[in-house]
């Protein structure tokens, strides 16, 4: 039964990240594309993490609480670095397929 | 406790001292070394009635036990004799200095230097073994670099000291092969061997090249000629360091070695035409050449090479009463010559000038100083009531005495007293021309006394010249005695100390050498018509500098075929002998390149781990002239690799490559700002397939290799040390237990050189400035939100989580993957990541890092482990380790490793934060701000 559900959170977490990855290379531009990969951090990385908690908590007899430090790392620094990349498009002026919010970003548009 | 090995400890230990003590004021430096040079004489006398019953100390201290070498220091007459006059005059000399030296000079350094010096000859003269000699005998040339060029910003000095290093350098090379051949001759180093010995080695056909390899040795060092030339220049030292080094000390180790070596190496016609020859030769042209020179200082210079020479033809006569004025004259010598060196001083010091041409008249407004010179160039000339008559008139009675014995004998008393005509000559122009001979000329300021206290030291030596010459017998007889009984190996002659032995022929070539001086003086015009005419075109040290020039001439020519080529060329050289070689290897050795062993079956995951790692070095190579990609795809590779590590177990491995990758990274990228975000583009397909054919072959070059090894069958102590690991470090961890335990000596280096490499790199980034570019390769500026406060707030709070982890990883090194290496990087990185998010001043005043002190105590805990287990009687670095039982953790297993462990940790974050965080402060240079801090604003 357990193998079932650790089974299950991996392939969750495998879909997701591949999703993440097709989305990374699929997705019309920079600012889209910026989904894939975040998505895939939390979401993917966390059934990974999940299923690694269930396994090593059962196997060796106490809490394993590794997994929870990755997480906490993970959930700190995935935006950080999303909001850094989005900040470099927004400064080299990258091409977005969004229409421009505004007056104020309105000459920011190719 | 040993007596000897701290005599020489002494002043090693008293060096940093002076450097220390200045914190406490300029005159720390002064007192730390009088107090340490007092302290070590007073041992030195504490011992010093063994030579006086007769008896010879011989102390050892283990060294290299299997190399047949041990620390081994001997005091016998005459290095007591010698030991004495260096920490004699060294004391005086120190005294002297604190009044010489000006409020600029740093004092400190000075007196670092001179007590480095000092022990150094110390160690000369007391040493029992050969060898030893020889590394002080470096030391002191070493040394004597450093204080020649104490006056750093002087070219003059600097070149001085360059070539006294290149002449007494060289002839220590000499001397050491010449006292390797005397220690295989005798089939021993140790000088009391050698010293029983003299019949044997005599007659031993290596007899001649030895004696001269020894004589270049001695003769470079004691300025003899043709290598005299570096004394004079040398003048561009401080003049305590000339009254010292110049004096008593180390131009005196030369004639302490043939001393030293006397009864070994004496009593041959070799010897006597050599040394006497060379002796007599320096102790004419010596003489000569002082009575041109128009400086003091350089005067004295050519008078000290000149009795340097009488010294010499001294030993070289090697009757056992030449011997006997030989030993004294250096006792007289060393007393008038430190004298009239530091009465130079005072004058260069209160008339501003060294120029007798200038210098006129002093002894109106310099009475006192005068008098003691006078006294002590009395002396020098050889005046009767003065020391430097005894010794000398001994020298005329000992050339009348060994005529006989050899063709144009008459020669040698002729030569001699010539000789000291001159001597007499230059002492009397430097005394009348000093204070007499009506008034100065240009002087910038009118010259006046001396501190009081400045002259102590000077009248100390004069009134030893002083009582030495009148009451002989009284005054040095039984330390002379004693000195010549160390020299011959034996008792010393009979001889009587006396300024009154009749009318001989000693006494009229005595009368004559004054009379003849006043003479050469009175009528000297002529002379130096001729000496200006020959405007010194003989001066060896031409000829030095014209083979040095003509040596940089000669490797600038040769330097550019060796790296003036381009870097493509050097690696193809490089690749291309590998390749030969290996290439050669093979086919020479005729065994099949892959060997038995059955490799493992290839499993999916390496498949995919390896096409994974040639994807990206492949991808790397098509994109490598953008540089930004190129170094993201290299990052990949070294992933790669850590996931191949992980993969055949070798946990350790991985986590050290994750994290040295990291800190490569960032490394790589705070460098790539400076650089174009792209590369050149090759010139041409020709080249892009001769480079690609290279590294192609290189490539299959090594993978083949690697397939002859891993194919091969072989023995690991890899066994051993998994069997070890547990009950013998006490660690599962055997990664961990080799680096920090079985290999900790090895580490210990390793960290050092870290600690260097990284202290290398901050010397050559402190003060670096690079503009960096205003603008991207694209023309748009940098983005003015230097820290963005979502990563600087996030990041802030990132850091105790980091290292927390590093702590974990620490801890657990010996048991499980981790270590202090792996932990230090991974703080560095935590650390890193805090400059880079918050900028350099915000960080730094909230994380004040003495990053050199963090080096430092690393250096020092994990060699502290090491001690303390030396300490408890174990070899050095045994490491021991016990169970603890600790409320709520259980049972901890604690190992005296650790402590190293923390060691290699704090240099491995001290070096890694100082390297990247000057490197980011180029960076912050380059942009003209100071790094504003997010939370500042």
């Amino acid at each position: 039964m357990l193998d079932y559900l650790l089974a299950f959170l991996i392939l969750l977490g495998a879909g997701f990240t591949f999703i993440g990855s097709l989305g990374l290379a699929r997705l019309p531009d920079f600012y889209t594309r910026l989904h894939g990969p975040t998505k895939a951090t939390t979401l993917g990385v966390g059934a990974m993490l999940v299923a690694s908690a269930i396994h090593f908590s059962v196997g060796e007899g106490g809490p394993s609480l590794h997994e929870l430090l990755v997480t906490l790392f993970l959930f700190i620094t995935a935006p950080v670095s999303a909001h850094l990349l989005s900040k470099a498009g927004l400064h080299l002026r990258l091409r977005s397929r969004a229409p421009a919010p505004g007056k104020a970003s309105g000459e920011q548009r190719d | 406790m040993m007596s000897l090995p701290l005599v020489v400890l002494l002043p090693f230990l008293g060096a940093p001292l002076a450097a220390w003590s200045v914190r406490f004021g300029r005159l720390g430096a002064p007192w730390a070394s009088g107090g340490i040079t007092l302290v070590t004489l007073l041992v030195l006398l504490g011992v010093a009635e063994a030579p006086f019953a007769g008896r010879t100390m011989v102390e050892r201290l283990p060294w290299l036990g299997s190399a047949g070498l041990d620390l081994a220091f001997r005091l016998d007459g005459l290095g007591l004799l010698f030991a004495l006059l260096i920490l004699g005059i060294g004391l005086l000399v120190i005294f002297y200095a604190r009044y010489y030296l000006e409020a600029e000079d740093c004092l400190g350094r000075f007196y670092t230097y001179l007590m480095l010096f000092m022990g150094a000859m110390l160690g000369i003269v007391l040493s029992e073994n050969l060898v030893q000699l020889v590394v002080f005998w470096e030391l002191t040339s070493l040394t004597s670099f450093l204080l020649i060029s104490y006056w750093q910003g002087s070219e003059e000095a600097r070149r001085a000291a360059r070539m006294s290093l290149v002449v007494t350098g060289a002839g220590g090379l000499a001397l050491l092969a010449g006292v390797v051949m005397l220690g295989e001759m005798v089939g021993s180093y140790a000088l009391s061997d050698v010293l029983a010995a003299g019949d044997q080695v005599r007659a031993h056909p290596w007899y001649l090249p030895m004696l001269t390899l020894v004589l270049l040795g001695a003769f470079t060092k004691s300025a003899q000629f043709p290598f005299h030339f570096w004394l004079p220049a040398a003048m561009a030292a401080p003049t305590p360091v000339s009254a010292y080094l110049h004096s008593a000390t180390m131009v005196k180790a030369g004639v302490f070695l043939l001393a030293r070596l006397f009864p070994v190496l004496s009593d041959t016609p070799a010897w006597s035409g050599l040394v006497g020859g060379f002796g007599l030769a320096t102790f004419l042209l010596g003489a000569y050449f002082a009575l041109f020179k128009h400086d003091i200082k350089g005067l004295l210079a050519y008078s000290t090479i000149s009795h340097l020479g009488l010294i010499m033809l001294l030993l070289g006569i090697g009757t056992p009463l030449a011997a006997v004025a030989a030993v004294f004259h250096i006792i007289n010598h060393a007393t008038f010559k430190a004298s009239l060196f530091m009465a130079a001083g005072i004058i260069d010091h209160e008339a501003g000038s060294r120029d007798m041409r200038k210098l006129n008249g002093l002894w109106k407004y310099m009475p006192h100083t005068a008098l003691l010179a006078m006294v002590a160039a009395a002396s020098m000339a050889g005046v009767p009531l003065f020391n430097g008559f005894l010794s000398k008139e001994m020298l005329f009675a000992e050339a009348v005495g060994v005529q006989t014995q050899m063709a144009f004998g008459w020669l040698l008393p002729v030569v001699v007293t010539v000789a000291g005509v001159f001597a007499v000559a230059y002492s009397l122009r430097f005394i009348y021309e000093t204070f007499f001979n009506g008034e100065p000329v240009g002087l910038e300021h009118t010259p006046h006394e001396p501190p009081r206290w400045m002259k102590v030291p000077v009248e100390i030596l004069v009134l030893l010249c002083l009582v030495v010459g009148i009451l002989p017998a009284l005054t040095v007889e039984p330390i002379l005695a004693v000195g010549v009984s160390g020299l011959l190996h034996g008792p010393a002659p009979e001889y009587s100390l006396a300024i009154w032995h009749g009318f001989s022929p000693a006494l009229l070539m005595s009368v004559l050498a004054l009379a003849g001086g006043v003479g050469v003086y009175a009528f000297r015009a002529p002379l130096f018509a001729l000496a200006e005419r020959m405007g010194g075109r003989f001066e060896a040290v031409r000829f030095f500098w014209r083979g040095h020039d003509g040596l940089l001439r000669w490797a600038d020519r040769a330097n550019p075929w060796q790296d003036g080529v381009s870097l493509t060329t050097m690696v193809l050289a490089l690749v291309g002998a590998g390749g030969i070689v290996g290439l050669a290897g093979h086919l020479g050795g005729g065994s099949p390149l892959a060997g038995g062993a059955t490799p493992t079956p290839l499993d999916p995951v390496s498949l995919l781990l390896g096409l994974g790692g040639i994807a990206a070095a492949g991808a790397a190579v098509v994109l490598h002239r953008r540089r930004l990609a190129s170094v993201i795809l290299l990052g990949a590779v070294g992933l790669v690799i850590a996931l191949v590590f992980i993969r055949f177990s070798a946990p350790d491995l991985g986590l050290t490559q994750l994290s040295v990758e990291v800190v490569t990274l960032i490394l790589l990228l705070l460098a790539l700002y400076f650089l174009p975000q792209h590369g050149p583009a090759e010139d041409g397909a020709a080249r892009c397939l001769r480079d690609g054919v290279v590294a192609g072959l290189a490539g299959l070059g090594v993978g083949l290799v690697s397939w002859a090894i891993l194919t091969r069958p072989h023995e690991t102590i890899a066994d051993y040390f998994l069997e070890q690991a547990k009950p013998g470090g006490g660690g599962a961890n055997v990664v961990n237990v080799i680096l920090v335990d079985f290999r900790g000596f090895d580490t210990l280096g390793e960290i050092a050189v870290l600690a260097l490499a990284g202290l290398g790199i901050f010397a050559m980034l402190q003060h670096l400035y690079l503009p960096g570019p205003a603008k991207d390769h694209a023309g748009r500026g940098w983005d003015p939100d230097r820290h963005p406060p979502i990563m600087a707030s996030l990041t802030r709070l990132l850091l105790p989580l980091a290292l927390l982890v590093s702590f974990f990883i620490f801890l657990r090194g010996h048991q499980l993957p981790g270590g202090g290496f792996i932990a230090g990087l991974v703080t560095a990185v935590a650390l890193i990541m805090q400059y880079l998010a918050n900028g350099v001043s915000w960080t730094q005043a909230r994380l004040p890092a003495h990053l050199h002190g963090i080096m430092g105590t690393g250096l020092l805990v994990a060699t502290g482990t090491g001690l303390v287990a030396m300490a408890l009687g174990y070899p050095f670095l045994t490491s021991t380790f016990d169970y603890f039982h600790w409320p709520l953790v259980g049972e901890v297993e604690l190992a005296s490793a650790l402590a190293f462990d923390l060691g290699v940790y704090l240099v491995v974050v001290g070096t890694t934060l100082l390297v990247l965080i000057h490197l980011g402060m180029v960076h912050r240079a380059s942009h003209g701000v100071s790094g504003n801090p997010v939370g500042g604003q």
